[in-house]
């Protein structure tokens, strides 16, 4: 067997229960900070990151899904894939909205057209790559809207609104889109990459994700003390570390809970052990 | 620009990147990333559990890419902040270490844990005597490419903002590092008990060197080895990449006429020709020296 299996994934938490969880958490966090905009300057747009960080643990278990058939270094590329994915998508939805005078449907287009790519890319892989995974399409239609849900709520998140002409000017010609682009790829893809062998284990590699995920929370609120203002940035930090915290504290629960041993120090295990 | 003054911003980006590509190279050859990961991993389920750290971020490019754009965005805030570069440098350099530091613990712990069916253990130790050094070497490499990123923007006047610049710098260093560096770490230190030249037969899979010279082989023994050549190694790669690249278009600038634009061309194909050239040469003379794998020739015959 490959180290990174080669069947379908065993999951406590129903797929369908995840998508539903990334897409609303993901637009109701993304619409949520879009409306307190105005709200006791601008603090409530760390609402887009708790939006992107929903998306993360979809998009992580999307992976962990088309992963487990055995892609061992692929996991890496799909991760990059999701987010190439997501960029194009995220401007074209967001333009899209502002080119019909209708900022407010940028994201729900984006989605759409998200999830229009990864499809034909999922079929593309399947029917002309031949590469037989039977969660293909399924899944690549579900990393690309993620990685768009991340895209935009990560750029909420710096800048406190999704209208294009300020995306534009402070998301992307800073070159801030560049630390979206890997923190949010490395959020979706590390945590399977991370856990990836035969005892692997759902909850474990999502509490990874929420981990990785508020990482990227910390840093679009360290991008907003000066794309936003000092109180929006702090705001968003500080909640951004207290889900790294619980993340991690969880993720390390499971790996004592997972491991054979969890040992201070020690010796390999002996010949008899090992029989 | 004074030509004198560029090449002078020229050699100090080229001294940086070599620092850059040494670091990276050792930061992944301690956690074992990359290429001779795939032998860490296999080690336990062909029944041989070790103590290496098992740091499978990603691949290097990914990862380093990381750890520059986290490195160059907070510095670019910083930078808007009017702090001084170096310290700018500096606080972006450290975020991206710390962040670095928490991507390979969540990895040697997931890693581990999930071989539990192999009775691989986590050892704590290993975490804590082995992560700090790689932050270290990380904060370096984030530090250095930072350097690399800001003279372009400041002296060169690119025309990429700081963050986009440092994660393209990321990822290159990232992929020279995996392509250059790795091999004297995976096929040299992970079966150094095989005889030199043999390449990896398929029985020895996984068995990779578990003891060291004293005690049981540690991934800063690895560090250690790489040390002597895979990582200075890397950093002359890494640093003649960053510094004829840029060389050609200081020298032969395309700003001040269109000739100079296509001299500058020519001459970077040239260089191209003469190191592929210069490189199978030694390929050539190496084989000479060394010869194929002599058994190899036996069976053959």
């Amino acid at each position: 067997m490959s180290a990174g299996g080669s069947g379908e994934a065993h999951a406590a938490i129903p797929e369908n229960q995840l998508i539903a969880f990334g897409i609303i958490g993901g637009l109701v966090g993304i619409y949520a900070a879009f409306f307190l905009s105005n709200v006791a300057g601008g603090v409530f747009s760390f609402m887009g990151a708790l939006g992107a960080i929903c998306a993360t643990i979809w998009g992580a278990d999307a992976v962990r899904r088309v992963a487990s058939y055995g892609l061992g270094t692929g996991v890496p590329s799909i991760g990059m894939l999701a987010l190439g994915m997501g960029v194009v998508a995220a401007m074209f939805g967001l333009a899209v909205g502002e080119g019909i005078g209708l900022d407010i449907a940028g994201p729900v287009i984006a989605l759409v057209v998200a999830s229009i790519i990864g499809l034909v890319i999922g079929i593309f892989s399947n029917k002309v790559l031949k590469m037989n995974i039977p969660v293909m399409e399924q899944t690549m239609t579900e990393i690309a809207a993620s990685g768009t849900i991340l895209i935009i709520g990560l750029s909420v998140a710096m800048t406190g609104t999704f209208v294009f002409d300020v995306v534009l000017d402070n998301v992307i010609t800073t070159g801030y889109i560049a630390v979206i682009f890997i923190a949010g790829g490395m959020a979706l893809l590390h945590p399977f990459n991370a856990n990836l062998g035969p005892d692997e284990k759902q909850d474990r590699t999502l509490y990874s994700a929420l981990e990785k995920g508020a990482i990227a929370m910390v840093i679009a609120g360290i991008v907003a003390l000066s794309a936003q203002n000092a109180s929006a940035g702090m705001v968003t930090i500080l909640v951004g570390i207290f889900i790294w915290y619980f993340g991690f504290m969880g993720f390390y629960s499971r790996v004592k809970r997972d491991a054979y041993k969890v040992v201070g120090t020690g010796l390999l295990p002996s010949e008899e052990e090992l029989e | 620009m004074d030509p004198l003054i560029g090449m002078g911003a020229l050699a100090l980006m080229g001294a940086a990147a070599t620092i850059a590509g040494a670091s990276e190279d050792l930061e992944s050859d301690i956690g074992s990333q990359s290429n001779p990961n795939s032998q860490v991993q296999l080690a336990p389920q062909m029944s041989y559990p070790h103590r290496i750290y098992n740091k499978a971020i990603s691949g290097e490019p990914p990862s380093n890419a990381l750890m520059c754009a986290i490195g160059g965005t907070v510095a670019y805030v910083m930078l808007n902040f009017n702090l001084s570069a170096v310290l700018a440098l500096t606080i972006g350099s450290l975020v991206a270490a710390m962040v670095h530091g928490t991507y390979a613990t969540t990895a040697y712990m997931g890693r581990c844990s999930s071989q539990k069916r192999f009775k691989q253990m986590v050892y704590l130790d290993v975490l804590r005597s082995h992560t700090p050094p790689i932050m270290g070497y990380s904060f370096i490499t984030t530090f250095t490419i930072l350097v690399v990123s800001y003279i372009m923007v400041t002296v060169f006047a690119h025309p990429f903002p700081l963050p986009l610049l440092a994660f393209i710098w990321g990822i290159t260093v990232g992929a020279i590092g995996s392509s250059t560096g790795d091999v004297h770490y995976g096929a040299e230190r992970e079966f150094q008990d095989e005889e030199f030249g043999s390449g990896l037969n398929t029985a020895n899979s996984g068995k990779i060197v578990r003891k060291a010279e004293s005690g049981l082989r540690s991934s800063m023994d690895n560090s250690w080895f790489c040390a002597k050549f895979g990582g200075p190694v890397t950093g002359i790669a890494f640093g003649m990449t960053v510094f004829l690249s840029s060389w050609i278009t200081v020298v032969f600038d395309p700003a001040k006429s269109v000739a100079a634009g296509w001299e500058s061309v020519i001459v970077g194909t040239l260089i191209i020709l003469v190191l592929v050239v210069y490189n199978r040469k030694m390929e050539v003379s190496a084989r000479k020296a060394f010869g194929p794998y002599k058994e190899d020739k036996e069976e053959a015959a």
